[in-house]
């Protein structure tokens, strides 16, 4: 397993957000989250990446624990997070964003050569380079949260909610690059309010309620279970 | 008349290197930690009175002791963040009223070691630059303008073209993210305000010998430097610049062809003015405020 979850519990002061929650993810796969309005799925995101302190379980990365660590050491170990809203630096250009992204490396060289991959991949974000983050579209901005997640190198990459608020034409264009970026080695965690999306991209899906793992699975065999099928993808 | 014109221009540009360099620290220390440092006219008061010690008192070299005095209240910058703003980052007020109480220590700290009369610093120089038979700058005043140019535009090659001065504006702009990229929150605070920090200092250290120097001479530089980043719209580098010089300006002419006095109420009418036209000041968006 490249991530494992064991038994993570998070409280928000005296409520608990999460609790006895388990996630694998194997290398290379995509895994995702889904589940309802407070079903605890950013929070489970959140803290596999460091945002939020866990009060009961252990996260283990290539067998490492790194449920102590604060945000900023995590992502030295190769875990990259693409958050909730995108929230990408507004105030900077697009390659400062990007760069930021790579922060904590020092290979000079392969920067500039990923920095080259992600233009070729996002090529809208070459033409904008030097323009303001915050002059960009909801998609663009997307894409940009994504590469400045890449920047990294990372080796798993968390997804909040890539679709939200995006036109169905932009969510399809986010989709074929999650799976690209998958296809090329990246495993990747992915939540999201949109199930049937999340579904049909995914190898192996977990579905949250308040909290709890209500369910768990190969996403196909999810996709065709009368529940899920009733609460969440409203067929 | 022309050469009055010009004489108070170069006036005018004196002031706005020392005005502007306490008030981009200050919208530097706000920007990345949320703070507002009321201390910081006390800073630019350390400054000076570490050249009152170490150039009036032991005779150092000036220019020893101006660099001295700047890496020492760069150190008080650092010693706040660890003592006062980063316990007390949690709260929103802390550190505002932290600030407030650091201010009164220094202070009180500055009249126990120096007493509460003005000191007298011998001048560096007598030296005066001349343009024409009647235009001219003293040199004393020139190393103020010169400082302010370098050391403003070391600070925008730090923060355009450096991956710390990235991690600082990223940080400012959203702390969150900023951490999700691997930057530490806490070290690009410390980052901030030491440089913050000590550029009140050496601003304060380069006008010693041309000012009072007391221990209650940061209240109207603070003033000074607030109405400068709210004109310049709160959070803006290049605003708190444009501010400085425009302010200045203004309060320079006003001053020399009419009254101080006249001069304080003009610089906050013009304050009031930019408020009212245009509430997030010259530079400032509204999702910085």
């Amino acid at each position: 397993m490249l991530l494992e979850m064991r038994k993570i519990a998070v409280n928000y002061g005296k409520i608990n957000a999460i609790r006895d929650i388990s996630i694998a993810v194997p290398e290379g796969k995509i895994v995702t989250i889904i589940g309802g309005n407070g079903a605890g799925k950013t929070t489970t995101l959140r803290a596999m990446s460091g945002m939020v302190p866990i009060v009961a379980g252990e996260i283990l990365f290539e067998g490492k624990r790194i449920d102590h660590l604060p945000a900023h050491k995590v992502v030295a170990h190769g875990i990259a997070h693409v958050p909730e809203g995108r929230r990408i630096f507004k105030d900077m250009t697009v390659e400062e964003n990007l760069r930021t992204g790579a922060f904590l490396r020092r290979d000079k060289p392969e920067i500039e050569r990923d920095l080259q991959q992600v233009y070729d991949r996002f090529p809208r974000l070459r033409e904008r380079r030097v323009q303001r983050a915050q002059t960009m579209s909801g998609g663009e901005q997307q894409m940009l949260a994504i590469g400045r997640a890449l920047m990294s190198k990372p080796r798993l990459l968390l997804m909040d909610e890539p679709s939200m608020g995006l036109a169905p034409v932009i969510v399809e264009e986010i989709a074929r690059i999650i799976e690209e970026i998958n296809a090329q080695g990246l495993s990747v965690v992915l939540v999201e309010q949109n199930a049937e999306l999340a579904l049909e991209l995914a190898h192996h899906a977990y579905v949250l309620e308040t909290g709890d793992t209500a369910m768990e699975g190969p996403a196909h065999e999810l996709r065709g279970n009368e529940h899920v099928r009733a609460a969440y993808l409203g067929l | 008349m022309m050469e009055l014109l010009a004489q108070t221009g170069l006036n005018a540009v004196y002031a706005a290197s020392y005005i502007s360099l306490v008030a981009v620290g200050l919208v530097l220390i706000f920007g990345v930690m949320g703070v507002v440092n009321f201390a910081h006219g006390e800073l630019f008061m350390a400054g000076a009175y570490a050249v009152v010690a170490l150039y009036a008192d032991m005779h150092l070299p000036f220019f020893v002791a101006v660099p001295i005095g700047m890496l020492f209240v760069g150190m008080l910058g650092l010693l706040m963040e660890w003592g006062l703003f980063r316990p007390l980052k949690d709260n929103p007020l802390g550190g505002l009223v932290a600030s407030i109480g650091f201010l009164m220590i220094l202070q009180s700290l500055a009249v126990m070691g120096f007493g509460v009369r003005m000191e007298h610093i011998p001048p560096v120089t007598q030296e005066v630059w001349r343009i024409t038979d009647k235009v001219g700058v003293p040199v004393a005043r020139l190393y103020v303008i010169v400082a302010a140019v370098v050391l403003l535009s070391a600070l925008w090659y730090f923060l355009k073209r450096t991956r710390f001065g990235w991690a600082l504006r990223a940080s400012a702009q959203d702390p969150e993210a900023a951490a999700l990229q691997g930057i530490s929150i806490t070290q690009t605070a410390r980052i901030a305000m030491f440089i913050g920090a000590a550029l009140a200092g050496v601003a304060g250290a380069l006008t010693a010998p041309l000012v009072s120097v007391n221990p209650h001479m940061g209240h109207s530089v603070i003033v000074t430097a607030f109405i400068v980043i709210i004109v310049g719209g709160v959070g803006s580098l290049e605003g708190a610049i444009v501010a400085s010089v425009v302010y200045a300006f203004v309060h320079t002419f006003v001053t020399t062809f009419s009254d101080g006095v006249l001069a304080d109420i003009v610089g906050l009418s013009l304050m009031l003015v930019v408020l009212i036209v245009k509430p997030t000041g010259l530079f400032g968006s509204a999702d910085r405020a």
